[in-house]
Protein backbone atom coordinates (compact mmCIF):
# COMPACT_ATOMS: atom_id res chain seq x y z
CA UNK A 1 0.00 0.00 0.00
CA UNK A 2 1.61 3.40 -1.13
CA UNK A 3 1.59 6.41 0.14
CA UNK A 4 -1.37 9.04 -0.61
CA UNK A 5 0.20 11.90 -2.58
CA UNK A 6 -1.45 15.41 -2.24
CA UNK A 7 -4.39 14.92 -4.53
CA UNK A 8 -5.07 11.87 -2.96
CA UNK A 9 -5.22 13.15 0.49
CA UNK A 10 -7.70 15.66 -0.38
CA UNK A 11 -9.98 12.82 -2.27
CA UNK A 12 -9.66 11.07 1.08
CA UNK A 13 -10.66 14.60 3.68
CA UNK A 14 -13.60 14.60 0.97
CA UNK A 15 -14.81 11.22 1.28
CA UNK A 16 -14.40 11.22 5.05
CA UNK A 17 -16.37 14.06 5.89
CA UNK A 18 -19.00 12.51 3.23
CA UNK A 19 -18.96 9.34 5.13
CA UNK A 20 -18.81 11.12 8.71
CA UNK A 21 -22.34 13.28 7.34
CA UNK A 22 -23.85 9.10 7.56
CA UNK A 23 -27.12 9.09 9.12
CA UNK A 24 -26.40 6.64 11.50
CA UNK A 25 -29.69 4.60 13.64
CA UNK A 26 -28.73 3.43 16.85
CA UNK A 27 -28.22 -0.43 17.67
CA UNK A 28 -30.79 -1.28 19.87
CA UNK A 29 -33.31 -0.45 17.23
CA UNK A 30 -31.32 -2.07 13.76
CA UNK A 31 -30.28 -5.28 15.87
CA UNK A 32 -33.42 -5.91 16.96
CA UNK A 33 -34.87 -5.48 13.48
CA UNK A 34 -31.88 -7.72 12.22
CA UNK A 35 -32.64 -10.39 14.32
CA UNK A 36 -36.55 -10.65 13.93
CA UNK A 37 -35.86 -10.37 10.25
CA UNK A 38 -34.16 -13.46 10.35
CA UNK A 39 -36.41 -15.13 13.07
CA UNK A 40 -39.10 -14.82 10.19
CA UNK A 41 -37.60 -16.36 7.50
CA UNK A 42 -36.72 -19.38 9.24
CA UNK A 43 -39.76 -21.03 8.63
CA UNK A 44 -38.68 -20.71 5.11
CA UNK A 45 -35.23 -21.50 5.35
CA UNK A 46 -34.88 -25.12 4.05
CA UNK A 47 -31.57 -25.37 6.22
CA UNK A 48 -33.48 -24.54 9.18
CA UNK A 49 -36.92 -26.71 7.99
CA UNK A 50 -36.94 -29.81 7.24
CA UNK A 51 -40.67 -29.90 5.47
CA UNK A 52 -39.00 -27.47 2.77
CA UNK A 53 -36.35 -30.44 2.36
CA UNK A 54 -38.87 -32.96 1.56
CA UNK A 55 -38.37 -32.63 -2.09
CA UNK A 56 -34.77 -32.34 -2.05
CA UNK A 57 -33.26 -31.87 -5.82
CA UNK A 58 -30.28 -33.65 -5.33
CA UNK A 59 -31.41 -37.10 -4.03
CA UNK A 60 -32.72 -39.38 -6.78
CA UNK A 61 -36.26 -40.01 -5.99
CA UNK A 62 -36.71 -44.09 -7.79
CA UNK A 63 -33.82 -46.57 -8.17
CA UNK A 64 -33.31 -45.69 -11.57
CA UNK A 65 -32.27 -42.08 -13.17
CA UNK A 66 -33.55 -41.15 -16.77
CA UNK A 67 -30.41 -39.60 -18.61
CA UNK B 1 8.58 21.57 -1.02
CA UNK B 2 8.14 22.81 2.72
CA UNK B 3 4.67 24.03 1.82
CA UNK B 4 3.72 20.60 0.15
CA UNK B 5 5.08 18.62 2.95
CA UNK B 6 2.90 21.06 5.43
CA UNK B 7 -0.27 20.88 3.45
CA UNK B 8 0.11 17.37 3.29
CA UNK B 9 0.49 17.04 7.38
CA UNK B 10 -2.92 19.93 7.55
CA UNK B 11 -4.54 17.06 5.91
CA UNK B 12 -3.31 14.20 7.80
CA UNK B 13 -4.23 15.64 10.20
CA UNK B 14 -8.09 16.48 9.15
CA UNK B 15 -8.23 12.92 7.97
CA UNK B 16 -6.94 11.48 11.53
CA UNK B 17 -9.93 14.19 13.25
CA UNK B 18 -12.68 12.87 10.90
CA UNK B 19 -11.81 9.42 11.57
CA UNK B 20 -12.39 10.22 15.18
CA UNK B 21 -15.62 11.60 14.53
CA UNK B 22 -17.06 8.54 12.92
CA UNK B 23 -15.88 6.85 16.09
CA UNK B 24 -17.56 8.84 18.05
CA UNK B 25 -20.23 8.73 15.95
CA UNK B 26 -20.61 5.21 15.83
CA UNK B 27 -19.83 4.86 19.62
CA UNK B 28 -23.25 6.80 19.85
CA UNK B 29 -25.31 4.85 17.65
CA UNK B 30 -24.72 2.00 19.87
CA UNK B 31 -26.56 1.59 22.45
CA UNK B 32 -27.62 -2.31 22.16
CA UNK B 33 -25.50 -5.53 21.58
CA UNK B 34 -25.87 -8.12 18.94
CA UNK B 35 -25.74 -10.83 22.03
CA UNK B 36 -28.64 -8.89 24.15
CA UNK B 37 -31.03 -9.10 20.83
CA UNK B 38 -30.51 -12.80 20.21
CA UNK B 39 -30.34 -13.56 23.46
CA UNK B 40 -33.96 -14.89 23.48
CA UNK B 41 -33.43 -16.53 20.46
CA UNK B 42 -33.67 -20.18 20.37
CA UNK B 43 -30.62 -22.34 19.09
CA UNK B 44 -30.30 -24.28 15.63
CA UNK B 45 -28.50 -26.98 17.29
CA UNK B 46 -26.25 -28.98 15.60
CA UNK B 47 -26.81 -28.51 11.73
CA UNK B 48 -25.84 -32.20 9.77
CA UNK B 49 -25.62 -32.25 6.58
CA UNK B 50 -25.17 -34.54 4.17
CA UNK B 51 -22.93 -34.86 0.92
CA UNK B 52 -25.41 -35.50 -1.63
CA UNK B 53 -23.05 -35.38 -5.09
CA UNK B 54 -18.98 -34.99 -5.94
CA UNK B 55 -18.61 -33.17 -9.16
CA UNK B 56 -15.63 -34.51 -10.80
CA UNK B 57 -14.32 -33.00 -13.73
CA UNK B 58 -11.63 -30.00 -13.03
CA UNK B 59 -8.65 -30.73 -14.13
CA UNK B 60 -6.78 -28.09 -11.57
CA UNK B 61 -7.78 -26.42 -8.39
CA UNK B 62 -10.93 -24.74 -8.66
CA UNK B 63 -11.11 -21.06 -7.61
CA UNK B 64 -14.60 -19.88 -7.79
CA UNK B 65 -18.40 -20.92 -8.43
CA UNK B 66 -21.45 -19.28 -9.20
CA UNK B 67 -25.49 -20.15 -9.03
CA UNK B 68 -27.76 -19.60 -12.15
CA UNK B 69 -30.64 -17.52 -10.97
CA UNK B 70 -32.82 -21.30 -11.85
CA UNK B 71 -30.94 -22.71 -8.93
CA UNK B 72 -30.14 -25.84 -10.72
CA UNK B 73 -27.20 -24.74 -13.35
CA UNK B 74 -23.98 -23.87 -11.96
CA UNK B 75 -20.92 -22.30 -13.28
CA UNK B 76 -17.10 -23.19 -12.15
CA UNK B 77 -13.62 -21.79 -13.21
CA UNK B 78 -10.84 -23.33 -12.69
CA UNK B 79 -6.83 -22.98 -13.09
CA UNK B 80 -6.89 -26.25 -15.70
CA UNK B 81 -8.12 -23.18 -17.79
CA UNK B 82 -11.92 -24.12 -18.22
CA UNK B 83 -15.19 -22.84 -17.01
CA UNK B 84 -18.11 -25.56 -16.15
CA UNK B 85 -21.69 -25.01 -16.28
CA UNK B 86 -23.20 -28.03 -15.01
CA UNK B 87 -26.55 -29.27 -14.20
CA UNK B 88 -26.30 -30.28 -10.55
CA UNK B 89 -29.75 -32.02 -10.19
CA UNK B 90 -28.14 -34.78 -13.14
CA UNK B 91 -24.68 -34.02 -12.05
CA UNK B 92 -23.94 -33.79 -16.10
CA UNK B 93 -21.79 -30.89 -17.38
CA UNK B 94 -23.65 -28.96 -20.05
CA UNK B 95 -21.10 -26.54 -21.29
CA UNK B 96 -17.40 -26.11 -21.37
CA UNK B 97 -15.61 -23.11 -21.86
CA UNK B 98 -12.09 -22.81 -22.78
CA UNK B 99 -10.08 -19.78 -20.93
CA UNK B 100 -7.66 -17.83 -23.17
CA UNK B 101 -5.92 -17.36 -19.59
CA UNK B 102 -5.92 -20.04 -17.70
CA UNK B 103 -5.12 -18.14 -14.58
CA UNK B 104 -8.96 -17.28 -13.30
CA UNK B 105 -9.83 -15.90 -10.19
CA UNK B 106 -13.45 -15.38 -10.67
CA UNK B 107 -16.68 -16.44 -12.40
CA UNK B 108 -20.38 -15.26 -12.28
CA UNK B 109 -23.63 -16.26 -13.73
CA UNK B 110 -25.77 -13.70 -15.66
CA UNK B 111 -29.08 -13.80 -13.92
CA UNK B 112 -30.68 -14.42 -17.55
CA UNK B 113 -29.09 -17.64 -17.16
CA UNK B 114 -27.73 -16.44 -21.05
CA UNK B 115 -23.81 -15.06 -20.17
CA UNK B 116 -21.63 -15.84 -17.63
CA UNK B 117 -18.14 -13.91 -17.17
CA UNK B 118 -14.67 -14.97 -15.60
CA UNK B 119 -11.45 -13.74 -15.08
CA UNK B 120 -7.98 -13.35 -13.44
CA UNK B 121 -4.09 -12.81 -13.69
CA UNK B 122 -4.79 -11.41 -17.22
CA UNK B 123 -6.94 -8.26 -15.50
CA UNK B 124 -9.43 -8.62 -17.56
CA UNK B 125 -13.21 -9.68 -17.51
CA UNK B 126 -14.32 -11.95 -20.05
CA UNK B 127 -18.12 -12.38 -21.01
CA UNK B 128 -19.30 -15.51 -22.79
CA UNK B 129 -22.56 -16.18 -24.70
CA UNK B 130 -23.64 -19.47 -23.30
CA UNK B 131 -26.79 -20.03 -25.42
CA UNK B 132 -24.93 -20.00 -28.74
CA UNK B 133 -23.68 -23.29 -30.55
CA UNK B 134 -20.67 -22.88 -28.80
CA UNK B 135 -19.71 -20.60 -26.16
CA UNK B 136 -19.14 -16.92 -27.99
CA UNK B 137 -16.82 -14.26 -26.42
CA UNK B 138 -19.10 -11.44 -26.02
CA UNK B 139 -17.02 -8.90 -25.05
CA UNK B 140 -13.44 -8.17 -23.31
CA UNK B 141 -13.09 -5.84 -20.41
CA UNK B 142 -9.75 -4.55 -20.08
CA UNK B 143 -9.02 -1.37 -18.44
CA UNK B 144 -8.28 -2.56 -14.75
CA UNK B 145 -4.47 -2.38 -13.98
CA UNK B 146 -4.14 -5.30 -12.02
CA UNK B 147 -5.92 -8.97 -11.47
CA UNK B 148 -9.44 -9.47 -11.45
CA UNK B 149 -10.48 -10.85 -8.44
CA UNK B 150 -14.64 -10.71 -8.80
CA UNK B 151 -16.92 -9.80 -11.11
CA UNK B 152 -20.73 -9.72 -10.84
CA UNK B 153 -23.56 -8.96 -13.49
CA UNK B 154 -26.10 -6.84 -12.45
CA UNK B 155 -27.84 -7.54 -16.01
CA UNK B 156 -27.09 -8.76 -19.50
CA UNK B 157 -26.00 -4.70 -19.86
CA UNK B 158 -24.16 -4.20 -16.71
CA UNK B 159 -22.01 -5.69 -14.63
CA UNK B 160 -19.57 -5.04 -11.72
CA UNK B 161 -15.63 -5.94 -11.23
CA UNK B 162 -13.44 -6.24 -8.36
CA UNK B 163 -9.33 -5.79 -9.11
CA UNK B 164 -5.94 -5.95 -7.28
CA UNK B 165 -5.64 -2.51 -9.03
CA UNK B 166 -7.33 -1.27 -5.66
CA UNK B 167 -10.48 -0.07 -7.87
CA UNK B 168 -13.63 -1.67 -8.88
CA UNK B 169 -15.74 -0.69 -11.76
CA UNK B 170 -19.36 -0.86 -13.34
CA UNK B 171 -18.91 -1.58 -17.10
CA UNK B 172 -21.68 -1.27 -19.86
CA UNK B 173 -21.15 -4.42 -21.67
CA UNK B 174 -23.24 -3.19 -24.96
CA UNK B 175 -20.28 -0.65 -25.36
CA UNK B 176 -17.80 -2.75 -23.50
CA UNK B 177 -16.25 0.68 -21.70
CA UNK B 178 -16.13 1.59 -18.27
CA UNK B 179 -19.19 3.27 -16.65
CA UNK B 180 -18.25 4.53 -13.30
CA UNK B 181 -14.51 3.41 -11.50
CA UNK B 182 -14.98 3.44 -7.34
CA UNK B 183 -11.72 4.12 -5.93
CA UNK B 184 -10.87 4.35 -2.61
CA UNK B 185 -9.40 1.34 -1.30
CA UNK B 186 -6.00 1.31 -0.48
CA UNK B 187 -5.16 -2.16 -1.26
CA UNK B 188 -5.97 -4.82 -3.70
CA UNK B 189 -9.93 -5.16 -4.16
CA UNK B 190 -10.32 -8.94 -3.17
CA UNK B 191 -14.66 -9.52 -3.04
CA UNK B 192 -17.41 -7.57 -4.25
CA UNK B 193 -21.31 -8.50 -3.20
CA UNK B 194 -24.83 -6.47 -4.63
CA UNK B 195 -27.79 -5.75 -2.69
CA UNK B 196 -30.57 -7.36 -3.29
CA UNK B 197 -31.94 -4.71 -4.21
CA UNK B 198 -29.12 -4.29 -6.63
CA UNK B 199 -28.54 -0.56 -5.50
CA UNK B 200 -25.61 -0.85 -3.42
CA UNK B 201 -22.61 -2.88 -3.11
CA UNK B 202 -20.35 -3.77 -1.03
CA UNK B 203 -16.23 -4.22 -1.86
CA UNK B 204 -13.32 -6.17 0.50
CA UNK B 205 -9.79 -5.06 0.28
CA UNK B 206 -6.40 -6.49 1.37
CA UNK B 207 -6.74 -2.96 3.41
CA UNK B 208 -8.92 -4.65 5.70
CA UNK B 209 -11.83 -3.02 4.91
CA UNK B 210 -14.76 -3.11 3.61
CA UNK B 211 -16.41 -0.08 1.87
CA UNK B 212 -20.31 0.12 0.80
CA UNK B 213 -20.80 2.12 -2.35
CA UNK B 214 -24.02 3.29 -4.23
CA UNK B 215 -24.01 1.47 -7.72
CA UNK B 216 -25.08 4.66 -9.36
CA UNK B 217 -22.55 6.87 -8.04
CA UNK B 218 -18.43 7.28 -7.64
CA UNK B 219 -18.40 7.88 -3.88
CA UNK B 220 -17.65 5.71 -0.89
CA UNK B 221 -20.68 5.81 1.38
CA UNK B 222 -19.29 3.91 4.61
CA UNK B 223 -15.98 2.30 5.60
CA UNK B 224 -16.10 -0.86 7.68
CA UNK B 225 -13.22 -1.55 9.78
CA UNK B 226 -11.87 -4.59 12.45
CA UNK B 227 -10.24 -7.04 10.60
CA UNK B 228 -6.60 -7.56 10.62
CA UNK B 229 -6.02 -8.97 6.93
CA UNK B 230 -7.67 -9.22 4.06
CA UNK B 231 -11.04 -9.46 3.54
CA UNK B 232 -11.22 -12.10 0.88
CA UNK B 233 -15.29 -12.90 1.17
CA UNK B 234 -18.25 -10.83 1.52
CA UNK B 235 -21.80 -11.37 1.22
CA UNK B 236 -24.68 -8.58 1.71
CA UNK B 237 -27.60 -10.52 4.47
CA UNK B 238 -30.72 -11.06 2.41
CA UNK B 239 -32.47 -8.31 3.92
CA UNK B 240 -29.79 -5.69 2.63
CA UNK B 241 -28.99 -4.25 5.95
CA UNK B 242 -26.49 -6.19 6.69
CA UNK B 243 -22.89 -7.69 5.97
CA UNK B 244 -21.11 -10.14 6.35
CA UNK B 245 -17.15 -10.39 5.74
CA UNK B 246 -14.82 -13.66 5.93
CA UNK B 247 -10.52 -12.60 6.16
CA UNK B 248 -7.29 -14.09 6.18
CA UNK B 249 -7.54 -13.27 9.96
CA UNK B 250 -9.05 -16.39 10.19
CA UNK B 251 -12.89 -14.58 11.43
CA UNK B 252 -15.58 -14.03 9.74
CA UNK B 253 -17.93 -10.18 11.16
CA UNK B 254 -21.13 -8.95 10.54
CA UNK B 255 -21.24 -5.06 9.98
CA UNK B 256 -24.73 -3.51 10.72
CA UNK B 257 -25.26 -0.94 7.83
CA UNK B 258 -27.96 1.02 9.36
CA UNK B 259 -25.76 1.21 12.84
CA UNK B 260 -22.60 1.50 10.75
CA UNK B 261 -20.25 -0.64 12.37
CA UNK B 262 -19.84 -4.23 13.52
CA UNK B 263 -22.27 -6.39 15.77
CA UNK B 264 -20.91 -9.64 15.58
CA UNK B 265 -17.31 -11.39 15.31
CA UNK B 266 -16.94 -14.98 14.44
CA UNK B 267 -14.05 -16.37 15.59
CA UNK B 268 -12.75 -20.11 16.85
CA UNK B 269 -9.51 -20.79 19.01
CA UNK B 270 -9.15 -23.92 17.45
CA UNK B 271 -9.68 -21.97 13.59
CA UNK B 272 -6.13 -21.03 12.75
CA UNK B 273 -6.79 -20.76 9.05
CA UNK B 274 -7.95 -17.86 6.95
CA UNK B 275 -11.62 -17.80 5.55
CA UNK B 276 -11.90 -17.59 1.70
CA UNK B 277 -15.35 -17.64 0.91
CA UNK B 278 -18.87 -17.50 2.28
CA UNK B 279 -22.38 -17.49 1.67
CA UNK B 280 -25.79 -17.77 3.59
CA UNK B 281 -28.75 -19.41 4.04
CA UNK B 282 -32.12 -17.65 2.87
CA UNK B 283 -32.79 -16.21 6.38
CA UNK B 284 -29.47 -15.39 6.98
CA UNK B 285 -29.52 -17.67 10.16
CA UNK B 286 -26.66 -19.84 8.93
CA UNK B 287 -23.58 -18.98 7.55
CA UNK B 288 -21.40 -21.19 5.08
CA UNK B 289 -17.92 -20.36 5.29
CA UNK B 290 -14.65 -22.04 3.69
CA UNK B 291 -11.66 -21.78 4.64
CA UNK B 292 -8.00 -22.87 4.35
CA UNK B 293 -7.87 -25.57 6.61
CA UNK B 294 -10.03 -27.70 4.18
CA UNK B 295 -13.51 -27.31 5.68
CA UNK B 296 -16.84 -25.40 5.31
CA UNK B 297 -17.61 -24.46 8.77
CA UNK B 298 -21.40 -23.34 9.52
CA UNK B 299 -22.15 -20.56 11.71
CA UNK B 300 -25.07 -19.62 13.78
CA UNK B 301 -25.56 -15.85 12.36
CA UNK B 302 -27.26 -14.65 15.35
CA UNK B 303 -25.58 -16.24 18.43
CA UNK B 304 -22.21 -16.34 16.88
CA UNK B 305 -21.43 -20.07 17.83
CA UNK B 306 -20.33 -22.50 15.32
CA UNK B 307 -22.96 -25.27 14.57
CA UNK B 308 -21.67 -27.78 11.99
CA UNK B 309 -19.06 -28.49 9.46
CA UNK B 310 -18.63 -30.27 6.22
CA UNK B 311 -15.70 -31.95 5.81
CA UNK B 312 -14.76 -33.83 2.62
CA UNK B 313 -12.39 -31.74 1.31
CA UNK B 314 -8.49 -32.06 0.61
CA UNK B 315 -7.58 -29.43 0.03
CA UNK B 316 -8.89 -25.68 0.62
CA UNK B 317 -12.90 -24.43 0.26
CA UNK B 318 -12.04 -21.90 -2.21
CA UNK B 319 -15.57 -21.30 -3.09
CA UNK B 320 -18.93 -21.87 -1.26
CA UNK B 321 -22.28 -20.93 -3.10
CA UNK B 322 -25.92 -21.45 -1.83
CA UNK B 323 -28.65 -21.04 -4.94
CA UNK B 324 -31.63 -18.51 -4.40
CA UNK B 325 -33.99 -20.78 -3.43
CA UNK B 326 -31.91 -22.22 -0.71
CA UNK B 327 -31.89 -25.85 -1.03
CA UNK B 328 -28.32 -26.70 -0.42
CA UNK B 329 -24.39 -25.70 -0.80
CA UNK B 330 -21.83 -26.00 -3.25
CA UNK B 331 -18.01 -25.85 -2.22
CA UNK B 332 -15.66 -26.00 -4.44
CA UNK B 333 -11.97 -26.70 -3.30
CA UNK B 334 -8.52 -26.54 -4.92
CA UNK B 335 -8.96 -30.45 -4.46
CA UNK B 336 -10.64 -29.75 -8.42
CA UNK B 337 -13.80 -30.84 -7.13
CA UNK B 338 -17.37 -29.89 -6.35
CA UNK B 339 -19.78 -30.79 -3.92
CA UNK B 340 -23.17 -30.28 -2.86
CA UNK B 341 -24.31 -30.64 0.53
CA UNK B 342 -28.09 -30.52 1.88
Amino acid sequence: MDEMDLPQMKKEVESLKYQLAFKREKSSKTVTDLVKWIEDGVPEDPFLNPELMKNNPWVEKGKCVIL
Amino acid sequence: MAAEKAEMDALKKECDALRTQIEAARKAANDGSMSAAAGGVASVGRVQLKLRKNLKGHLAKIYAMHWSADSRSMVSASQDGKLLVWDTFTGNKLVAVPLKSAWVMSVDFAPSGNLVASGGLDNICTVYNIKAASPKTLRELDAHTGYLSCCRFLSDSEILTASGDTTCCLWDLETGKQKIIFTNHIGDCMSLALSPDMNYFISGACDSLAKLWDVREGACKQTFSGHTSDINAIAFFPSGNAVITGSDDCSCKMYDLRADQEVLDYTDSSLNAGVTSLALSNSGRLIFAGYDDFNCHIWDSLKGEKVGVLSGHDNRVSCTGVPEDGMGVCTGSWDSFLKLWN
